[in-house]
């Protein structure tokens, strides 16, 4: 779930830790009342700073996605289908916001990449 | 105390044509600070000096609240320090080097010690002389370990490991700072090391220090701009403007290279008649080479 973290992203490490802690939560892959890796487990395994990833717990904590109980560890809470959904949406309008700054970028036109998205697509759009 | 490490004004003449000079570093108590520099720039000086190894020509040096020179021994004891060479003697085996290390060391744990050599698999009986380079290095990192430093001082740690052992040398010393509240300095040409791990920065040069920031700062705060139309002459940027070339002819226009960006500076342009293309994102090395490339440049 971690495998994407990029330390050469502007992005700050902690906003990409819990963001791949968000998805995975609006995705289903992690279920309320499941833990979250321990602080100490997640910053050897991702070999950053361990107050990245207790930084990235506590924003996670401030949305309300996770509890951080003191002493057992942190935990996901249930959000509910709405936040989990509207959490998708987030995720999505993100995705599609950096392919049309790249599209950007190789000069092409918003209405191109859509006929693109049509075709790759197929029925489903 | 807030500073780890605090010096002011530090001085040193090394030899002819090499002195550190007035070098002020802060480093915040708690921090994983990345010293960086590339080689020759006074990094190994400086580790030396911060540990009492050498002595200052001026200026001063408290270590984890105390002065050096003067009171290094006490510093020393709850001090780890790998060097970049590391200094052990061969004929003794692994576990006769940290019964040696341990007897320095009121504060060595037994048990952290035996944690490590199982974790980084080193053969308690094989003698030091026998130890390839990445076992010689993971057992430097354990012996500072295992004396449990409020203060951890590596010079150049991973240099010359293979991506494997740097891992695994890496991952140990982050489980021990998310276990203790414990200041590591980092001194390392290795940029995207220390990119993942550190939450501070220095940048030095030529003996002096040319930037001291978090390292969320410092990468946010390097652009590399792409601008078409720009004025000849450019003044009352509210960035600061490290550098200005021609473009790459692909996309023509000019290159800015900025430091202290933020986004509602792009209505500077407009203001000039210019155009703003993009703003390119550096990562830590990009940064570094773009601000040593600048602070080198004559009159800059």
């Amino acid at each position: 779930m971690f495998d994407l973290i990029d330390p050469r992203s502007p992005t700050p490490l902690y906003d990409q830790i819990a963001d791949r802690v968000r998805m995975a939560i609006a995705s289903g892959d992690l279920r309320p009342g499941e833990p979250l890796p321990s602080v100490r487990r997640l910053a050897a395994n991702l070999r950053v700073n361990p107050a990245t990833v207790v930084q990235a717990y506590r924003t996670l904590e401030a949305e309300g996605f996770v509890e951080m109980r003191q002493g057992s560890g942190t935990f996901v809470k249930d959000v509910g289908a709405a936040r989990r959904d509207e959490e998708r949406g987030d995720q999505a309008r993100n995705l599609v916001r950096e392919m049309l700054a790249e599209a950007a970028r190789r000069g092409l036109r918003a209405r191109e990449v859509l006929a693109a998205l049509r075709d790759e697509t197929g029925a489903e759009a | 105390m807030s500073n780890a490490i605090e010096t002011k004004h530090l001085h040193r003449t090394m030899g002819k044509d090499f002195e550190i000079r007035d070098l002020s570093l802060s480093v915040p108590s708690g921090s994983i600070y990345g010293f960086l520099g590339p080689n020759g720039s006074g990094k190994t000086t400086t580790v030396r000096l911060l540990l009492g190894l050498l002595r200052p020509g001026g200026g001063s040096i408290a270590v984890l609240g105390r002065p050096i020179p003067s009171d290094v021994p006490r510093v020393l004891a709850r001090t780890g320090y790998v060097p970049e060479r590391p200094q052990l003697y061969g004929m003794l085996t692994v576990a006769e080097a940290m019964r040696y290390h341990a007897a320095f060391y009121s504060t060595w744990e037994e048990r952290r010690a035996e944690d490590l050599t199982a974790r980084f698999g080193l053969r308690p009986g094989l003698r030091i002389s026998r130890l390839s380079k990445g076992e010689t290095g993971k057992l430097m990192m354990l012996l500072s370990l295992a004396q449990s430093p409020d203060l951890l001082v590596l010079d150049e740690p991973t240099d010359g490991l293979d991506p494997v052992v740097r891992r695994e040398v890496l991952s140990a010393l982050l489980d021990y700072v998310s276990q203790r509240d414990a200041t590591i300095f980092i001194s390392s040409h290795l940029v995207h090391e220390l990119e993942r791990i550190c939450d501070w920065v220095g940048v030095m040069d030529a003996g002096r220090l040319v930037a001291e920031m978090p390292m969320q700062t410092f990468k946010n705060g390097i652009k590399r701009l792409r601008v078409a139309d720009a004025p000849s002459l450019v003044s009352d940027t509210p960035f600061v403007l490290l550098a200005r070339e021609t473009g790459d002819g692909l996309a023509g226009g000019e290159v800015w290279v900025v430091r202290g960006w933020q986004d509602p500076m792009k209505q500077y342009f407009e203001g000039v008649g210019a155009r703003l293309r993009e703003v390119v994102d550096l990562d830590l090395e990009e940064g570094f080479v773009e601000l040593l490339r600048t602070f080198r440049k004559p009159g800059a």
